[in-house]
């Protein structure tokens, strides 16, 4: 019955079927082999660990969409469109492995049971595609939200025209191929829309031999547009259905947006970071193959909101074009790889970035975009001396003086904010349990003092024994690490590791999150392995065991801004909220973006010092926006840059009597008392 | 082209003005806890100049700083920078030495170590701000002197340097071996490179004494200083505000007028 069987010019359908096949599989591979060969121009990095959990988890992720599903707004729908049709062509996939392949392919007969509700369910499942992809066009031509907004080359029009065109006459040639068969043959208990068809093409009168002949025209159509299907995906640049799944395959497991140290065999070298093609490595260059254009990470980047020239998604998709075309030269071996700064990615968006892992959080396909950002201002600063002025005065003292801080009339000097506090000073010699981990901002800056004290001041109300290194801490080294300079922050990591591992030092508290990040997350890579904890979870905990008792009503409406660092990066959002709910008569209001979504402060990155560019507006001010929109009086955050940030365009906006900003302990202070 | 670069540590300048502390009576400043002492900002201007010839035309940069035994972190920083030797002159008899001394010092060091094409300064030390030690250190090593280099270039055996003067700038030639300081005019130094800064960690820096660079006791002899402290003290800082008012805009310009035609 199928039209494989029957001969064509004197040729079996057989040999058509698998010649066409032949040509169109081989196309594929040949293509695919190829891209391969592109990602292999990469550095090797293992990401073959615990390989059984990554599959099952890859499995688990795309199968149920989640990765799709999860990012999305609630205004937003195109998670649910992209399941449908995902899930659709699951269904579909398998119609054409039994339908094609094995019936028509291997000449196998299918049960006609089978085959009614099969094609019964396809459908169904065509109509809910099809309409998928109207929405689809709906959003992408005519309605366009902010995150879809692109200039789009005329190789992506041409290929989303395709994607769109092949798709629906997919599903339509279903209903054809299924309509003609069950006419052709005269067939009985036709599924639903089939039936239809049929017996609206046998009303026609036209003679079974016309309809048997446009059957097998049509359904060898459909066969030869599967197959360019097949061909034409790894050959167009939509690589998403062929790469994201490898992508997610091969995600990073560990703290989220934590750095790759350059490795001691490496630090003889010549050049750091990266700059060309073969400077990433393997995983790196999947991520530019695996990108779906969605545009999710530039609807959340602060810089993009504000602006600024920096967009995750054109970065990516810029590498990723340079990738396909230096790609076959580099692989001949015909040409040296180029610099990619300055022409592919510029200066100013490697500099625009404030590392705050919006954009990764949201991705779809776990594309690690931070990673590749410090990679290259890792050449930038460690291999061509090119920086900012303002980053560069912020490495310089970084390195002279140990603190990124210089040039403010207010500052304090290391250690004066311990005198007359009555606290533990370590010094040579002395030992401790627990550690309070000022961090530079909040051991010099007069504003972020204050913060540090009540925090002292909370800690010493619970009876917490606790110690603190006054004149002799140093940076944590993470705004050095953040800029590129990775030799300082090597070195500060290894000296602090050092210091805590004389004072015999088991557990640290700190307040600031990039502290906190830093040494819990990147220390261990230096050997240092220590409890860390951030002052939010310290007071919850103290709470939660009754020790601490926030028993004064503060009658007020606050909201909470969650710091990057302590939120997507290390998944801390609730102990801060139970904190503030713990208080009497308080009213917790959430910002439109708060948690994973959260909205940089601005600081991050090393931006607390690296100048702002120029944009449309400044980010601590758009952050100053949603937090004014909740109609709170207060707003608190749990890091000392977040504060300063808030600090300056409630004053820059003069907005000093609607909005309030403090520290998580300052608030808890107050409501101990 | 061998360098040799000397370069000072200081307390660092970026102390808030509150924070400066002094102990009028042994006419010395205190150092206050916390803060590391930094390099002279015009000796790392003098360091970035060697590395720019150094850049060009290859050689051996050596650094040497006087001072205390700390010192060895300024000649780190130096190495760290791209310097690729350097000594501290540490001793008893060094501490507290005026401009003269401090030159003799350095010319001895500079003649044990031998070689050289040029020496370089800052153009003065970012805490006394006195200015002499370059040219003392070149009359003593008689040798010709240029400063307020804002441009260096270096040409078989001459030198080609773009002096500051007030109204403008000049261009001077002097044939190497020579000694020039260095304004910050030439512009900012580099960060030092990537792994360059953990190698000058683990350096150890070499520390001569008094006998091992062959110094004169009579010459370190405080009673033949050619310069006397005679008294130290922290600036006061006075600022006033008086708001000109006027019944119109104009008057309050005419009022303003006349104060400041008043105080010139
Ligand atoms: S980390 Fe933040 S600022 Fe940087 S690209 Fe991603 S979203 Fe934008
Ligand atoms: S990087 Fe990720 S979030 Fe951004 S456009 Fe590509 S797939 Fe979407």
């Amino acid at each position: 019955m199928s039209p494989v069987s029957a001969t064509y010019w004197g040729v079996p359908g057989f040999f058509i079927f698998w010649g066409l096949f032949a040509i169109a599989f081989g196309l594929f591979l040949r293509r695919f082999y190829f891209l391969f060969r592109l990602v292999r121009l990469g550095k090797p990095e293992n990401r073959f660990d615990r390989i059984g959990q990554r599959i099952t988890s890859t499995l688990a992720v795309i199968a149920s969409q989640g990765c799709s599903l999860k990012s999305v707004s609630r205004t937003d729908i195109a998670g649910i469109g992209h399941a449908w049709m995902f899930w659709g062509f699951g269904f579909f996939l398998v119609g054409y492995i039994v339908f094609v392949g094995l019936e028509g392919g291997l000449g196998l007969s299918i049960p006609s049971a089978f085959e009614r509700v099969y094609l019964s369910i396809l459908d169904i499942v065509a109509l809910f595609v099809v309409a998928a992809i109207s929405v689809a066009v709906v959003k992408r031509y005519i309605t366009r939200p902010a995150r879809l907004e692109r200039k789009q080359r005329r190789k992506e029009k041409i290929i989303m025209v395709s994607l769109f065109t092949a798709m629906t006459s997919l599903m339509m040639l279903h209903y054809c191929v299924e309509g003609l068969r069950y006419a052709a043959y005269n067939l009985s208990s036709a599924p639903p829309i089939g039936g239809v068809l049929a017996s609206f093409l046998t009303s026609t009168g036209s003679s079974s031999a016309t309809l048997l002949g446009t059957y097998n025209a049509i359904w060898w159509l459909n066969y030869v547009l599967l197959l360019g299907a097949l061909v034409y995906t790894p050959h167009s640049e939509h690589l998403h259905p062929l790469f994201s799944p490898a992508n997610i395959l091969f995600k990073s497991l560990g703290p989220k947006m934590a750095l790759e140290p350059i490795p001691p065999e490496e630090h003889a070298q010549e050049s750091f970071g990266v700059s060309k093609i073969p400077d990433f490595t393997q995983k790196q260059l999947l991520d530019l193959l695996a990108c779906t254009w969605c545009g999710r990470c530039q609807a959340n980047c602060p810089a993009n909101l504000t602006g600024k020239s920096l967009s995750p998604r054109e970065m990516i998709l810029n590498l990723k074009e340079h990738l396909l075309d230096v790609g076959p030269e580099l692989l001949a071996g015909k040409a040296d790889a180029d610099s990619m700064i300055g022409s592919v990615v510029t200066e100013d968006e490697i500099w625009a970035c404030t590392t705050c892992g919006a954009c990764q959080e949201v991705c779809p396909v776990n594309i690690e975009h931070v990673h590749k950002i410090i990679d290259l201002r890792r050449n930038l600063v460690l291999t061509q001396n090119k920086m900012p002025e303002s980053a560069q005065l912020m490495l310089r003292n970084m390195q002279s003086r140990g603190h990124p801080w210089a040039g403010i009339q207010s500052l304090r000097l290391r250690g004066d904010w311990t005198s007359d506090q009555e606290l533990k000073v370590l010094s040579d010699g002395d030992t401790a349990d627990t550690l309070f981990w000022v961090g530079c901002t909040g051991a010099l800056v007069e504003r972020n003092v204050q913060a540090t004290l009540a925090m002292t001041r909370v800690l010493k109300a619970a009876s917490v024994d606790f110690a603190v290194l006054g004149e002799t801490e140093t940076c944590c080294g993470d705004p050095a690490r953040r800029a590129g300079y990775e030799f300082q922050f090597q070195m500060m990591a290894e000296q602090n590791i050092e210091v805590f591992k004389s004072h015999n030092i088991k557990e640290i508290i700190t307040s600031c999150p990039h502290c906190y990040n830093t040494i819990k997350n990147e220390y261990p890579r230096f050997g240092g392995d220590f409890k860390v904890v951030h002052s939010t979870q310290f007071i919850a905990d103290l709470i939660a065991q009754g020790k601490l008792k926030l028993t004064k009503d503060l009658k007020s409406r606050l909201t909470y801004h969650d710091p990057c660092y302590l939120g997507r990066y290390n998944d801390v959002y609730q102990e801060p909220r139970q904190i503030l709910q713990a208080i009497p008569n308080t009213t917790l209001v959430e910002m439109e973006r708060s948690r994973n979504k959260g909205l940089c402060c601005g600081a991050g990155g090393g931006h607390t010092w690296i100048e702002e560019q120029p944009g449309t507006t400044k980010i601590n001010q758009l952050r100053l926006q949603d937090a004014l929109g909740t109609g709170a009086a207060q707003v608190v955050t749990a890091c000392p840059y977040c504060l300063q940030m808030f600090e300056e365009s409630i004053e820059h906006k003069d907005k000093k009597d609607s909005l309030k900003v403090q520290d998580l302990a300052e608030i808890v202070e107050a409501a101990m008392r | 082209m061998n360098t040799i670069v000397c370069v000072k540590q200081v307390l660092d300048p970026e102390i808030p003005p509150a924070k400066f502390k002094i102990d009028a009576e042994a006419k010395q400043v205190i150092p206050p806890a916390g803060v590391p002492p930094v390099i002279s900002v015009y000796d790392e201007r003098a360091v970035e100049a060697a590395l720019r010839l150094k850049d060009k035309h290859k050689g051996k940069i050596t650094a040497l700083s006087m001072g205390s035994e700390k010192a060895a972190d300024v000649i780190k920083h130096a190495i760290a920078l791209g310097a690729d030797d350097g000594f501290v002159l540490q001793d008893a008899a060094f501490e507290n030495l005026d401009s003269f001394g401090t030159a003799y010092v350095l010319a001895k060091a500079i003649q044990k170590i031998g070689e050289y094409d040029l020496v370089l300064c800052g153009r003065q030390a970012a805490d006394w701000g006195a200015g002499e030690v370059g040219s003392i250190l070149a009359e003593i090593l008689g040798i010709p002197v240029i400063t307020l280099a804002s441009e260096i270039q270096a040409q078989d055996k001459t030198l080609r340097v773009k002096r500051i003067v007030s109204d403008g700038f000049e261009v001077l030639e002097a044939p190497m071996p020579c000694l020039i300081t260095v304004g910050s005019e030439i512009g900012l130094p580099r960060l030092p490179a990537g792994p360059r800064l953990m190698m000058a960690r683990k350096k150890v820096i070499p520390i001569w004494r008094a006998q091992d660079i062959g110094a004169e006791p009579t010459k370190l002899d405080k009673q033949n200083a050619h310069t006397e402290v005679i008294g130290l003290s922290v600036p006061t800082r006075k600022t006033e505000c008086e708001m000109i008012t006027g019944a119109t805009p104009a008057d309050a310009a005419a009022h303003l007028a006349a104060k400041l035609s008043k105080l010139i």
